[in-house]
């Protein structure tokens, strides 16, 4: 090991401290993702869900579905039961529930049922037959959704302590109702979380005042 | 990289030299950095199909159920977090427990995660499944049925009005059937005297509340016996120096070893086991004087005990009606006369109820002393045991292991594969309480019900299951428990509800108030008690000499005793009773109240026997008595009776070397436990069934030192507050860690014994507003008791990983509160203290001061905050805190198997190697007890937010709040004139106060030394 002198180590290190700190001044002034910035993260789901088309287009709220948001911790992603509520009933979009009705018309016969390909995935998750029930001998599977949002293990987040004080769900998961497969858009980097916070004290949430603690224990423990 | 070389040999790779290897290993780290900036490995998010309708994701439900971890049958309710019960805490309503829970109640839920629990049902040591088993068994009970063989079924105590039945049931199918109940940690001896003098055999329930003048004669009501939640309560709420009204019980306690209620007792009274019985005797003699009764007894008393006991029996004279005498001696002759005192003195009706006795303890050694008889005669045709494990408590264990082998039909019920079932031909697999249905009456009147908080993990099923298939009734236990309620329990409540609406009410409550069903009994029979004196002995114990002391003689036993020798006493160990809980992780690390022994039972002496013997801390000794013979390492015990040798129970277990490497492991780690060793040794073979009562007395024991030495770890002496002689020395100054004062001298001034010294100059500026919340908490050392239920509280909640005997024995373990415990002998008298002892949350924190990366700092609501994910490791914190409160992750501990994983706190994270960490007043609590609010739209209540370890206590001693409520009791508390800090002069400004320990005594304390 003689050609590692202590020379040589030191332009080593010299140059490794530049190189490092030089990363982190690029990142920051060209705004470059640094590693545990998942932002933009739009992963393809095992069923094709369209926020579009259920938040934006029928405009069905939020809360509707992710209940536990408002009770619990963790908003969840709701129980494929939750979607039987309505899907028992509406199988496929109306445009081609009326195309089978108007070819049924033309053919004079019985329009026949159209089922959607991405809720068949659902209902054999769900081992339903063909009248929704469940059926015995059909295996039940689980719908394996990909996380989009996700937090280190250090940090815990409460739902419901965020939806109690009037936060809308838009202001860190973006205009999901426009999303045809959910996108992470903020960064949900710490500096994110306590920016909002000291803007929430400084100006409250719709006109309300609010103590948004931007004490470290208060996430971190 | 692990998963690219995992598996390959390196060494076995042809012309892979040790160069080539790097230089490969160093591209491949390059490459996983490189893909570690690329979006991190794809995370799933799995639904339930069906969400159960009570449970919401992330959100704790509560289910009310009853505690098994001893028959004292406390309410409680299991907190189960995403179908994982995590934690339990005490049901508030609960008449008997009233929301305190103990330490051993608190870690049985970590039993449930137990890997080593049977999986399947087992015939012959062989795994096998219930439908084989179900065809043995009852192809064996019609041959047994026809042969009118007999048959015997040992449990422990049962509570439960449905098991009693079903079993009673199960057993009128037999021609010659009985039931024998016994307890390890038995009371029949009480029992007993009660069928005797009050015609019934009856537990009493006692009143400790109602009690102003209690004398215990080795009965460790605070530690394990009978219902330790229970009296804790009464107790505490008999002592209230600042209550209104406020009232103080005079507690008087007689023992030879140093109980945990011997070191909370105002006046302790240190004797041998034959003063103790004169003592009894002489108390009895002098008040059936005053009561005009004859019981037979002359009054002879040690010379050095007279006056103390005839003062005390003065008081409990004047006190008649409100006194209360128990005793934990195990022996019909003690207790009779306990009878008669409490009879004479009108106790009964008062502090004493045997209208609505105790089911607690029900067991009768007599019973158990037949049975043991018949096995050994080989008359028993089939034997059934469950809830108990007689092979490893009875003295006769090993006997009976054999005799059971030789019995042609065992049956064991047992959740594990423990010693009885080793012997059993066929073993049933029954649940952990917290997966099964179950009922109990702990006291007359007092119903409750349990119900399961998990599906069991095991393929498992309840005894009355069993039995009931096996009388081809088929009925799963809820039926089992219902059909008994409906038949019995509904008919006792005074309700016109419905059978399902008082079912439902009991189920979401707990427990239900009934009409009690009492046994005929009627007022005490002095002449059977006098029958019982004269029959059952004159003494044969001689007065001591009047010294009641000890010469030291090196080399040999003390001369004064019998033939050189001592008395051995056996008692059951605070933390894992009588073994039932051997098995139990958590239940080793918490350090022994009293001695604070963690991983071990040993032989404790007193420190002039110890000199006598020239044994010293972790020596060997041989003690042989009964013709048997034990090794243990000596612990020198202050305060003790020179007489006796005294060894804790229930150590020893069967597998107990599967904690071997239950520590990290490193370059210099010692095992825990040796491999084929066990965890300390089982002392139950020294005991003896006499006149129908087990005793934990053995007289002429002989102590010899072998020489050898043991790891005996004890957690007391590295934290201890003392001041080293270096700076107090024996002339300067003490730290008034412990303050406390007299009752006496409290009645003059309440500020006595809590005196404040004077603050330091500060360089500090006044900069914490604390515009919200102020957290604070105040400890109550009057109320508290070293129980320890604090400690285990937080070890449940805040994921405290446990690190075993090597690291503690390093000083490394990672409890975040302790219970200090000091001795003081200053003035010849022997008095001990216990004191909580956390992070102060100080305002000036030390620790905050010179963390270089500010991974410890003061948060607005004066919490001082501990950030793991910023903390680098310099420990300088751990340096600076004058309380020794913060504890460094040496290592990654394991928290178990991945089974035992699933007991972690979701809400608090686990903490890595190199952090530092420590107690965080349970801010998860705080948090969540403020979103609830929130959500509620109503601001934070008073005692809201409960820390783990002021939620559990039995006494109520530790009392959290917002100090800047002027309405919360915290606030209250803070200006109590027994109010101080520890350590005040340093001016760090704790945010935990204490409230001065006040003693029942006359005499003025002068500053003790707390060593």
């Amino acid at each position: 090991m003689g050609w590692l002198n202590s020379k040589i180590l030191t332009v080593i290190l010299g140059i490794a401290v530049l190189l490092t700190f030089s990363v982190f001044v690029t990142s920051f002034t060209f705004n470059i993702k640094l590693p545990g910035n998942h932002q933009g993260y739009e992963p393809v789901q095992p069923v094709q869900y369209s926020h579009r088309l259920h938040a934006g287009e029928l405009g069905i709220p939020c809360l509707h579905c992710h209940t536990a948001a408002e009770r619990g911790g963790s908003a969840g992603i709701p129980a494929a039961a939750v979607c039987m509520n309505c899907h028992t009933i509406v199988t496929a979009p109306w445009v081609n529930v009326r195309a089978e009705d108007e070819r049924a018309s033309k053919e004079k016969r019985q329009p026949r049922r159209i089922i959607s390909p991405e809720l068949a995935k659902v209902y054999a998750a769900m081992g339903l037959n063909a009248d929704f029930k469940p059926d015995s001998p059909k295996p039940t599977t689980s719908i394996e959704w990909v996380r989009v949002h996700s937090l280190p293990a250090y940090v815990r987040f409460n739902h419901s302590a965020h939806v109690s004080a009037g936060v809308e769900c838009q202001t860190c998961h973006g205009a999901v109702e426009t999303m045809e497969r959910v996108r992470q858009v903020s960064d949900l980097s710490m500096g994110w979380c306590v920016n909002c916070h000291r803007e929430a004290n400084r100006s409250g949430i719709n006109g309300r005042k609010v103590a948004a603690s931007t004490d470290c224990i208060v996430c971190h423990h | 990289m692990t998963e690219e070389y995992g598996h390959i040999n390196v060494a076995s790779l042809p012309g892979m030299g040790r160069r080539s290897f790097l230089r490969l290993a160093g591209f491949s780290f390059a490459g996983a950095v490189l893909a570690g900036c690329q979006q991190g490995g794809v995370e799933k998010a799995i639904p339930h199909l069906v969400q159960p309708e009570e449970s919401t994701p992330g959100s704790a439900v509560w289910y009310s159920t009853i505690c098994a971890g001893c028959q004292a049958g406390c309410g409680i309710l299991a907190k189960v977090r995403d179908g994982r019960p995590i934690k339990l805490e005490g049901n508030p309503g609960h008449p008997l427990s009233q929301g305190g829970m103990c330490a051993i109640g608190q870690a049985s839920l970590l039993g449930l995660y137990d890997s080593l629990r049977l999986k399947a049902p087992l015939m012959k040591g062989a795994p096998s499944s219930w439908q084989e088993l179900d065809r043995h068994v009852m192809a064996e009970l019609d041959r047994i049925r026809r042969g009118k063989g007999a048959v015997r079924f040992l449990t422990g105590t049962v509570t439960s009005p449905a098991t009693r039945a079903v079993i009673q049931r199960f057993l009128g199918s037999f021609a010659d059937a009985r039931h024998v109940e016994y307890d390890p940690m038995s009371c029949a001896a009480i029992l007993d005297a009660h069928r005797l003098t009050h015609g019934a055999r009856v537990l009493p329930r006692y009143h400790f509340a109602e009690a102003s003048v209690i004398t215990a004669f080795d009965a460790d009501f605070l530690g394990n016996w009978i219902s330790p939640v229970e009296f804790t309560k009464g107790y505490r709420a008999g002592r209230t120096p600042a209550g209104n009204p406020a009232r103080f019980s005079f507690h008087a306690h007689f023992e030879s070893r140093v109980s945990l209620t011997g070191s909370n007792a105002d006046q302790r009274v240190c004797v041998s086991p034959d003063e103790l019985q004169l003592c009894l005797e002489g108390m009895a003699a002098i008040i059936a004087e005053r009561a005009g009764r004859t019981l037979g007894l002359s009054v002879r008393l040690p010379a050095n005990l007279d006056n103390s006991v005839r003062r005390l029996a003065d008081r409990l004279w004047n006190a008649r009606g409100r006194g209360l005498v128990v005793c934990g001696v195990n022996t019909v002759r003690h207790q009779v006369l306990v009878n008669a005192l409490n009879a004479m003195l009108d106790n009964y009706g008062g502090t004493v109820d045997i209208d609505t006795p105790s089911h607690q303890y029900a067991g009768n050694d007599a019973g158990v002393e037949d049975l043991l008889n018949e096995l050994r005669r080989g008359s028993v045709e089939a034997l059934f045991v469950s809830g108990a494990n007689p092979v490893y408590d009875l003295p006769e264990g090993q006997a009976l292991g054999e005799w059971m082998k030789k019995t042609p039909f065992v049956v064991s019920f047992s959740g594990e594969d423990d010693e009885t079932a080793a012997c059993a031909r066929y073993v049933c697999p029954t649940p952990h309480f917290l997966e099964a249905w179950n009922d109990s009456e702990p006291v007359s009147g007092i119903v409750a019900l349990a119900q399961p908080t998990i599906r069991s993990l095991r393929d498992s099923r309840q005894m009355i299951e069993s039995l009931s298939v096996w009388s081809g009734d088929n009925a799963p236990a809820l039926d089992l428990i219902r059909r008994e309620w409906e038949r019995t329990i509904r008919e006792r409540h005074a309700t016109s509800q419905t059978m399902d609406a008082f079912w439902n009410r009991t189920l979401a409550d707990g427990y239900a108030v009934v009409r009690s069903a009492s046994a005929p009994h009627h007022a005490c029979d002095y002449d059977a008690v006098a029958t019982v004196v004269t029959e059952r002995g004159p003494t044969s114990v001689s007065i001591p000499p009047a010294t009641g002391g000890v010469t030291a003689s090196p080399g040999g036993p003390p001369p004064g005793f019998a033939g050189g020798r001592y008395t051995l006493l056996l008692h059951p160990s605070l933390t894992i009773l009588d073994g039932r809980h051997g098995h139990n992780p958590w239940l080793h690390e918490l350090p022994d109240p009293v001695t604070k022994i963690v991983w071990d039972n040993a032989a404790s002496l007193s420190r002039k026997t110890a000199e006598a013997l020239g044994v010293r801390h972790g020596d060997l000794i041989r003690i042989e008595a009964n013709q048997k013979f034990l090794e243990l390492p000596v612990h020198i015990q202050p305060g003790q009776h020179d007489a006796v040798v005294v060894v804790t129970l229930g150590y020893g277990r069967k597998g107990t070397d599967r904690f071997r490497d239950i520590g990290p492991e490193w370059l210099q780690s010692r095992p825990t436990v040796g491999s084929g060793e066990t965890v300390g040794k089982n002392a139950a073979l020294f005991g003896l069934i006499e006149a129908g009562c087990r005793t934990n007395r053995i007289d002429a024991a002989r102590l010899i030192p072998t020489g050898g030495t043991h790891v005996l770890v004890t957690t007391q002496e590295y934290h201890s507050l003392r001041e080293p002689n270096l700076f107090g020395g024996e002339t300067g100054h003490r730290r008034p860690i412990v303050q406390e004062t007299t009752l006496a001298a409290f009645a003059n001034d309440p500020s006595a014994g809590s005196f404040h010294k004077e603050e330091l100059d500060s360089l500090w500026p006044d900069d914490h507003k604390y515009a919200g919340h102020h957290w604070g908490m105040t400890i109550d050392l009057t109320a508290c008791t070293g129980c320890s239920a604090c400690v285990m509280a937080c070890q449940a909640e805040n994921n405290i990983p446990v690190v075993g005997k090597d690291e503690v024995r390093r000083n490394r373990e990672l409890a975040w509160i302790r219970v200090d415990r000091y001795y003081d002998e200053a003035r010849g008298e022997f008095s001990v203290s216990h004191q909580p002892m956390m992070c102060q949350h100080c305002g000036n924190a030390p620790c905050e001061t010179v963390c270089p990366v500010l991974a410890t700092v003061h948060s607005a609501e004066g919490l001082n905050q501990q950030i793991y994910n910023r903390c680098v490791g310099t420990r300088y914190c751990a340096n600076n805190c004058p309380y020794k409160m913060r504890r460094f992750n040496w290592f990654e501990y394991r928290h178990g198997d991945e089974m035992q994983r699933m007991v972690l706190n979701p809400d608090v994270t686990v903490r890595e190697r190199g952090v530092m960490e420590k107690c965080s007043f349970c801010i998860q609590r705080i948090q969540g007890a403020k979103i609830r609010a929130k959500r509620e739209g109503r601001p934070l209540n008073d005692g809201d937010a409960q820390p783990a370890c002021a939620q559990s206590c039995p006494a109520r001693a530790i009392i959290f709040g917002d100090v800047n409520d002027p309405s919360s009791e915290i606030s209250k508390t803070l200006s109590s004139p027994r109010h101080y800090r520890v350590l005040e002069e340093l001016g760090v400004r704790p945010s935990v106060g204490y409230l001065t320990l006040v003693r029942n005594r006359e005499e003025q304390a002068g500053e003790a030394d707390h060593a």
